[in-house]
């Protein structure tokens, strides 16, 4: 359980700070209250998609349909996000930058319009929020600690509004290829257990499988990254 | 919409990667070499997200 409460804090770290960078950008537009409501209806949709996706999710009665489902949706999300850190951590695509992504949005001129603005702040908290809302739900239903997972991302996004109010700028230095390599090892290492096991295999060592699982996706990933490097890591790379 | 689709899906590289490894490892758990999958599900995975970094 530990695990999985650990993986939806960082999943839902990475994508507050995401998050945090569009409110912010639209706050100086049309005001913080304005982007503060957007902010909190695309988070009232999220919470009832959170209910609607867990009492779903519940209704699946064969615990191995609902391992196998849950475990189809954690392998797409994982294989996806550490394929784009090693990518990232190997130079083949650019780091996110939250200061240019800041500077980019700045750049748009439809922010200067309150609806186009409000519109900008509820989509982008709304799709952040999404990657969050299925690792709760899948994680969460799961481990049957919905409101535990729930509690974990809610405590994320406490400690990035925190953050935020104390630094009132992007916050460009949480290591957010670090986090998805970590977390995309985790989600991937989740993934291949279930679809595995709700098949009806035997992990050779039960559920320690999974820390063997996460050792050789970290430790594969970081060869991957050795492999594809075209030139010297730099600090803050991976 | 689409994004929307796309984040909770990933795009078509992401669902061949996911498919491609869950077909071969409900295969190989139909023949002989079942007790293989544990190990080539975890491989077949991490060369997708190789695949993926590429592209």
């Amino acid at each position: 359980m530990m695990g999985a409460l650990i993986a939806t804090y960082l999943t839902a770290t990475v994508e507050w700070v995401e998050a945090y960078t569009i409110i912010l950008a639209v706050a100086l537009s049309i005001g913080w209250p304005r982007a503060l409501g957007a902010a909190g209806a695309a988070l009232l949709f999220l919470a009832v998609l959170t209910t609607i996706g867990s009492v779903i999710l519940t209704m699946i009665h064969d615990i191995s349909i609902l391992q196998f489902v849950i475990g189809v949706f954690l392998t797409l999300f994982g294989v996806r996000w550490l394929g784009k850190a090693i990518a990232r951590g190997a130079g083949l695509k650019k780091l996110h930058d939250e200061d240019a992504e800041f500077a980019g949005l700045r750049a748009r001129a439809d922010i200067h319009e309150e609806r186009a603005a409000w519109w900008i702040a509820f989509n982008g908290m709304l799709l952040e929020g999404l990657e969050v809302w299925l690792i709760v739900v899948a994680l969460g239903v799961q481990t049957h600690h919905t409101l535990a997972a729930s509690s974990a991302a809610i405590v994320a996004l406490l400690v990035v509004c925190i953050a935020g109010a104390l630094a009132r700028k992007p916050l460009a230095k949480v290591p957010e290829n670090t986090i998805k390599f970590t977390v995309g090892s985790g989600i991937l290492s989740f993934g291949t257990f279930w679809i595995l096991e709700s098949l009806g295999y035997d992990w050779p060592l039960g559920d320690t499988s999974l820390l063997a699982l996460f050792a050789f996706y970290i430790l594969g990933g970081l060869g991957l990254i050795r492999l594809y490097r075209a030139k010297p890591l730099t600090a803050g790379t991976i | 919409m689409q994004g929307f689709i796309k984040t909770i899906f990933g795009d078509k590289y992401t669902l061949s990667v996911a498919g491609a490894c869950i077909v071969i490892a409900v295969t190989l758990l139909h023949t002989p070499a079942a007790i293989m999958a544990g190990f080539v599900l975890p491989a077949c995975l991490l060369a997708g997200a190789a695949y993926l970094a590429k592209h």
